[in-house]
């Protein structure tokens, strides 16, 4: 290359990282320039190392990132969250809802030769999903029986409606097993959890822990003509700065779910060679949080639990803190529901100019009056075990907590003893958190709120125990409800009724960055990014 | 017959052996019961979520249900048949696990021990022969400067010259992933990768050994069987290869002993920063996944590592100098 082509793409990037809105609208660096090359190993590096390649029954992100390339689900889904045909080629939904027919795809082969059928989605569904995978225990709770009249058709029987459950059918979420691999044994423990066999564009060969996991080319995939690459091979690098420096000797093609850190990011987007995207993660939507203890003093007040979400500064913390990678949240959904209406910012504001005037003038209705030392009270705060980001987000909090006369002391565990203390003993006031408010808020936002979701000793779900009558309402009337126009009229009130009470603080809504190689093109081609199959992938030579 | 003699030895050492590493695998399952949180909790934390049904049947199927006294018990039962258990993170046999991750450590492991050994023994024999000159000081003030720099730090740099601006070493791994090279051609892309893993760590053991022999060699010269052989007519050199060098080495010897259960620890340091797959590894992630079994699986073999070394490094003396006696 001249180095009069080189000056174009140059202010190409600089352009790019000026309009670098939080969308990242104008990073085009991954779609496709000019027809698919054929062949090559591409290699990502995959943070951490996944415990296992059973993702019937772990929903580790690292083991997504793998698994979807040798398992299919039914459904895929694009930017606009819509259902698109996978392994099932069209599906009709009746009208009381309580009937889903999917026809299947025929021809369909297992890389083991043998044929895909209703059986298998009979077989995956009630029971390996129905029971051990941790999420489809709640997706396919409704669902009583699978029938399946003809090796093409399967119709699920559901004992009320469900509409989430058309949202979690991606291989990411659902993924179909060979019935005749897995139907024998102890699903838990089953042999071939480690050595998996899908319908998926890549076959997997070997795992060597510690180092890689390699999958080629499945010459028999369904689609002809795909997948363009021939080999996959997914690497693990333990070390942050070791991570992004292969990224930068081009050992590595592209890492994901901030495997190359905020920080990092912003210094090898500037290397010729290397591009970032936000896009592929619309169906996890991260939401970053402070959870209170809304069962104890102080924050069992709710005028004091305002007073903090109005003295945080959300767009110090996203800028200084994340760099940038994000936008300001408004409440419990995500924005990307934007796109099929469920979300809406019209909710109580925190994010305004005055809130630290405002947080003390609550501080001083609730009674909090300040002492002579300035001090209001004190609390524990106790940090996510998550990294550097964390710990820096918590230092932010206790300077800016300390201007309305809270003072802060800082807690740090690591992560099993952090999950014991908030989600099994309580014991906490007010620690710092993310969620991912994945495909449907029946399955990633309920559980955060709603009373039946407050269970000691499960990760995850309502550990501020902030709940009422309405509110549980709400969302046991939208888990049924058909009507998308309904829906979302529900979700809006649930919003704003959430966000005034503030059981958390809404932070932001964290954008995880791809970073790769400009040698890889058509990434992402869907909201599952690295969850997706990447069958049309390629590599420039 | 000495051969027959330190055999009956090392058998002896083995079967004393036994209690200890019970003792010690005991021990281990108690301490590790104190760490707060389970393997379901992390599992399902990975997960993002869970049900309440999916966390007790996890921790049913892990046995973490049963009282900690039968847990201990069923854990020993299990040892004493050399059964290592079951990992329900990774869904494989403990001894798969290790298996797999144990040859990359030992040749790391191997590697850095002959290297900083060897040549520690003759920096350190060099720098005593010419105490107080140049070559001396320049060796003393090197290893200084090696003894003082973080590992990971001195990692990252070697990562920073040697991978990113000279592009003469891969930045980490074993092997070349997208070539997958069979054969010879895979035994020197090996030997490739580790390069800057062994220098790195052999660059702490290095001095530390360099250090240790001079002192030695140093205090060797000032012995009265030295002032004999010197009445003899030895040269200098000739005292120095026979006679000092033997006695000089033991302490070292026996350093390098005690020290092959901290280099498996200090070896998660350079395992983390050059991605090696080894066991110490394996063991850091193992402890904040509480994936116990593993945990336990991985200081068993560690136990016996040391027991081993040890026992050679105890009949190694016996050769260098025949006055000390197995017995």
């Amino acid at each position: 290359m001249t180095p009069l082509h080189r000056l174009p793409r140059g202010l190409a990037i600089a352009v790019a990282v000026l309009v670098m809105t939080p969308l990242f609208t104008a990073s085009q660096s991954a779609l496709a320039q000019g027809s698919p090359q054929k062949g090559g190993t591409l290699v990502m590096v995959v943070q951490p190392e996944p415990p296992t390649l059973a993702s019937y029954q772990s929903t580790a992100g690292p083991v997504g990132q793998v698994a979807t390339k040798v398992y299919e689900g039914l459904l895929e889904y694009d930017f606009q969250l819509k259902p698109t045909p996978s392994l099932a080629q069209s599906w009709t939904v009746s009208p009381d809802g309580k009937t889903v027919t999917f026809k299947l795809l025929p021809g369909v082969k297992f890389h083991d030769g043998k044929p895909f059928t209703s059986e298998d989605v009979q077989f995956s569904v009630m029971e390996v999903l129905k029971k051990v995978h941790p999420r489809g225990v709640n997706t396919f709770r409704s669902v009583t029986a699978v029938e399946t009249p003809d090796a093409m058709t399967a119709v699920f029987r559901l004992s009320e409606p469900a509409p989430y459950m058309m949202m979690a059918l991606s291989s990411y979420e659902s993924p179909m097993l060979p019935k005749h691999v897995f139907g024998t044994g102890d699903i838990t423990r089953h042999p071939n959890a480690n050595l998996p066999v899908g319908t998926g564009p890549f076959k997997f060969v070997e795992w060597q822990r510690g180092q890689f996991m390699r999958f080629d080319r499945n010459p028999d995939y369904r689609k002809p003509g795909l997948p363009h690459l021939d080999r996959l091979v997914a690497r693990f690098i333990a070390d942050t700065g070791t991570r992004s420096a292969a990224m930068e000797t081009q050992e590595v093609h592209m890492g994901g779910f901030n495997a190359i850190p905020p920080v990092d990011v912003k210094r090898l987007q500037a290397l010729p060679y290397i591009g970032v995207t936000a896009k592929g993660y619309e169906m996890q939507s991260p939401i970053v949080q402070l959870d209170f203890n809304t069962t104890r003093p102080p924050f069992d007040d709710v005028k004091v639990r305002q007073a903090v979400a109005y003295a945080i500064d959300r767009k110090f913390v996203l800028d200084n803190i994340w760099f940038g990678f994000g936008r300001p949240a408004t409440g419990p959904i995500s924005s990307n529901f934007s796109a099929n209406g469920l979300y809406t910012a019209d909710v109580k504001n925190y994010n305004v100019p005055n809130g630290v005037d405002l947080a003390n003038k609550l501080l001083d209705d609730a009674g909090k009056k300040r002492g002579a030392d300035g001090v209001r009270f004190e609390i524990v705060h106790d940090v996510t075990p998550y990294g550097e980001e964390w710990r820096r987000f918590g230092e932010y909090t206790q300077q800016q907590l300390g201007k309305i006369g809270i003072k802060v002391t800082l807690r740090v565990e690591d992560v099993p003893g952090w999950l014991r203390r908030v989600y099994t003993n309580y014991d906490f006031q007010l620690t710092s958190n993310w969620i991912q408010t994945l495909a449907d808020p029946s399955i990633g936002v309920h559980r955060l709120y709603h009373s039946g979701s407050i269970k000691p000793g499960t990760v995850f779900v309502n550990s501020s125990r902030w709940n009422t009558k309405e509110t549980d309402e709400l969302m046991d009337k939208a888990n049924v409800e058909l009507d998308p126009k309904k829906r979302a009229a529900l979700y809006h009130d649930l919003q704003k009724r959430v966000v005034e009470a503030s059981p958390l603080v809404f932070m932001h809504e964290l954008d995880f960055v791809t970073v790769h190689n400009k040698r890889v093109n058509n990434f992402p081609l869907s909201p599952l990014g690295l969850y997706s199959s990447m069958d049309q992938v390629w590599l420039a030579k | 017959m000495p051969g027959r003699q330190s055999l009956a030895y090392a058998l002896r050492r083995l079967a004393q052996a036994v209690p200890t590493v019970l003792v010690i695998a005991a021990m281990n399952f108690l301490v590790l019961q104190l760490a707060p949180g389970d393997a379901a909790e992390v599992l399902a934390g990975e997960a993002g979520s869970a049900t309440p049904e999916f966390m007790a049947q996890l921790r049913k199927s892990f046995g973490l249900d049963q009282p900690l006294g039968v847990q201990l018990l069923l854990y020993i039962k299990q040892l004493v048949t050399l059964d290592l258990g079951f990992s329900f993170r990774h869904n494989m046999p403990v001894i798969e696990l290790i298996g797999s991750r144990l040859f990359p450590t030992l040749l790391l492991m191997v590697s850095v021990l002959l290297i900083s050994v060897i040549v520690g023994t003759l920096l350190g024999a060099f720098a005593a022969r010419n105490l107080n000159r140049w070559q001396d000081n320049l060796i003393s003030m090197l290893t200084v400067l090696a003894y003082a720099t973080p590992v990971f730090w001195a990692g990252l740099m070697l990562i920073v010259v040697f991978s990113i601006n000279l592009g003469w070493f891969p930045t980490s791994g074993m092997q070349q992933v997208a070539a997958f090279h069979e054969g010879f051609a895979k035994v020197r892309d090996i030997a490739h990768h580790l390069v800057l893993p062994a220098v790195t760590l052999t660059m702490f053991y290095l001095a530390l050994y360099t250090r240790l022999m001079r002192a030695s060699v140093l205090e060797q010269f000032s012995m009265d069987y030295v002032v004999t052989a010197r009445a003899k007519g030895l040269t200098e050199s000739q005292i120095a290869r026979r006679h000092v060098l033997r006695n000089a080495v033991l302490p070292v010897l026996t350093m390098a002993g005690v020290q092959v259960g901290g280099l498996l620890g200090g070896a998660v340091v350079v395992e983390t920063v050059f991605a090696w797959p080894g066991l110490g590894l394996l063991a850091y992630e193992s402890l904040f996944a509480r994936d116990l079994n593993l945990l336990l699986g991985i200081f068993f073999i560690c136990t016996c590592l040391v027991v081993v070394v040890n026992l050679v490094v105890d009949v190694a003396y016996s050769l260098l100098d025949p006055r000390i006696e197995l017995r």
